[in-house]
């Protein structure tokens, strides 16, 4: 038998690469949503600094993925390890209700960039917009079926783009108010300030880098997907600092922004006139070229692997003659439109932000505690990336984004003071469903899979006769 | 633990199995891949399988030349993975099947096994 030493993958992902998977999954239209939440619960230009304390905080995250992900280095990354640290049944609760923010970005995303196409295109004639909303998705939908994919490189040249274009804007309309600083560090405590759930939203901003963590098992080396988060983080900040900087010059009363479903358009059409207009319409679609390939193939991949592993219907495994899980594909579109034309509807679209913001930072707090559990349960497994400080840092984030997802849940930006019960009402809803359902429906599943399983391996075969 | 004659009896049945199945041939017809398996309890049991456009073309002892996934259990599982009796997916989420490659070549690995066996 042959043994040779067995080379790297052919097709490897390299720093470039992972930091782009992880920039781009979290840098999505919504983000500029996002970016008015921050913007909302600060007065004067403070928000870079409600941006930076919500980016450290999301270091500590990163590192506690860093560490989990040097212990289980594959593509089932959260699912294993949450498995592996509680109860299946409460970890297969937490999983279902996280994977609904996919649902809602491709809707926020739909939303915003269905908006921006009628602002742009058909000014005036907002009713327009849900019909180019239910295109978007359909194409979505379609390409995902025919198993169309941006090519690696695509991807990471949208990512970057995005970013990019964004970054530039935002700076030239600073420049051309001079960089005008108001309270650059006082705004944020400051009278009709609320510093706490600036950072709240500022959180959002960097959620989902920690999606790059399914990408273990095609880094060139393990160590590539810590640093491509780190590095995410710190790209990430960089542009919506500055497009927030940009947007709170624009507009100094920032309450005024609850009422604009595309800030971008806006405070580029506004700084820059036509040519930052184009910009950033440019901008809003790649986030969204991103957001309409990774959110689907992410989740149509994990409803697939869920009913591959008997926890959702088999029905939803089958694959369409492009191996594309088509079910999935379908049902994602479906419940994404239903949740964007429910946006559009009601104008309630800051309300997304509140929802999600609180489904990350809850997921940030589990993964603090997935650190937590394992040290506990596998203290001899080798870890690279250890988060700093023995358990005082596991303990911090738990506690930190346990209090964040706590006051997430419990605001609304649209109110103007901030309270609400709305988020916590949806959340409750969506957790109770997967509770139920992971309680009852996925017992019965199994009970059928294991009566169907067949035997062929020749030695497990019972004697002939018996 | 499988020996390698056990495993090479199963590789045979599962090459006739995909390459008889003609929506498997027709999913896959995009789908070329040199792919590693190595045994986590007989590290000296190596194999490699090479698929073009959907058809297992070849399977052999030892590994050559640059792979694009490398699949890695113990003899036992490959053993119970060929014949159609493990669900590859159920190991994967445990832990227990280690595959390196991209989540869609992790799929598409899958896909042989839930297309050939659907109850499996």
């Amino acid at each position: 038998m042959n043994l040779v030493t067995a080379p790297a993958l052919r097709r490897g992902l390299g720093l470039r690469s992972t930091t782009a998977v992880s920039a781009g999954l979290a840098f999505a239209a919504i983000d500029y949503l996002g970016a008015v939440t921050v913007a909302i619960f600060v007065a004067g230009t403070s928000a870079w600094l409600a941006i930076l304390v919500a980016g450290l905080l999301c270091l500590l995250a990163a590192f506690a993925f860093s560490e989990l992900n040097s212990l289980y280095p594959t593509a089932a990354a959260i699912r294993l390890y949450m498995r592996n640290s509680m109860d299946d049944r409460v970890a297969l609760t937490i999983t279902f209700t996280y994977m609904t923010t996919i649902i809602l970005i491709i809707a926020a995303d739909a939303f915003i960039v269905g908006r921006a196409v009628q602002y742009v295109l058909f000014p005036g004639q907002v009713f327009l917009s849900l019909p180019i909303i239910a295109a978007l998705i359909g194409l979505a939908v379609a390409a995902n079926l025919r198993g169309v994919r941006m090519a690696g490189n695509l991807q990471e040249a949208v990512t970057y783009g995005a970013l990019a274009v964004t970054l530039v804007v935002s700076v030239l309309a600073m420049a051309l108010r001079g960089f005008p600083l108001s309270n650059p560090i006082t705004g944020l405590f400051g009278a009709g300030s609320n510093p706490v759930l600036a950072v709240v939203y500022g959180v959002f901003l960097f959620s989902a880098f920690e999606w790059v963590t399914t990408t273990a098992e095609e880094a060139r080396r393990p160590s590539l997907v810590p640093k491509g988060m780190f590095l995410s983080l710190a790209l990430l900040y960089v542009g919506t600092a500055a497009f927030t900087m940009a947007l709170t010059a624009y507009f100094p009363d920032h309450g005024a922004l609850r009422a604009v479903p595309y800030p971008q358009l806006v405070m580029a059409q506004r700084a820059l006139g036509a040519g930052g207009l184009v910009a950033m319409f440019v901008a809003t679609g790649l986030t969204a070229m991103n957001t309409f390939n990774g959110g689907f193939l992410t989740a149509s991949r994990f409803i697939y692997a869920a009913a591959r592993e008997g926890n959702l219907p088999r029905a939803l495994s089958r694959l369409n003659v492009n191996a594309v899980p088509w079910m999935p594909v379908v049902a994602l579109g479906a419940i994404s439109l239903t949740v964007a034309a429910l946006v559009y509807l009601t104008g309630a679209w800051l309300l997304l932000v509140s929802v999600g913001a609180a489904l990350e930072a809850t997921i940030y707090a589990v993964a603090a505690y997935c650190v937590i559990m394992l040290r506990r349960r596998r203290p001899e497994a080798v870890r690279e990336v250890r988060m700093p400080l023995g358990y005082v840092t596991p303990v911090v984030t738990l506690v930190v984004f346990g209090g964040l997802a706590l006051l997430a849940a419990f605001s609304d930006p649209n109110n103007p003071s901030g309270f609400s019960i709305v988020p916590v009402a949806i959340l409750t809803g969506l957790t109770v469903a997967s509770a139920l359902y992971v309680t009852l429906g996925i017992p019965r599943l199994r009970a059928r899979a294991v009566a169907a399983a067949p035997r062929r391996r020749p030695s497990r075969l019972p004697p002939s006769g018996s | 633990m499988a020996s390698w004659d056990e495993i090479a009896e199963a590789l045979a049945d599962y090459q006739q199995s995909c390459n008889q199945n003609q929506r498997l041939r027709r999913v896959q017809r995009d789908w070329s891949r040199l792919i590693n398996f190595t045994c986590l309890d007989a590290p000296e049991i190596t194999f490699q399988m090479t698929v073009v456009k959907g058809e297992i073309t070849d399977w052999r002892a030892g590994q050559v030349g640059q792979h694009d996934i490398h699949v890695k259990a113990t003899s036992e599982d490959f053993a119970d993975m060929f014949w159609g009796d493990l669900n590859p997916s159920k190991k994967y989420l445990l832990g227990e099947i280690k595959v390196e490659g991209s989540q869609e070549d992790v799929m598409r690995l899958d896909a042989i096994t839930s297309i050939i066996w659907p109850d499996v």
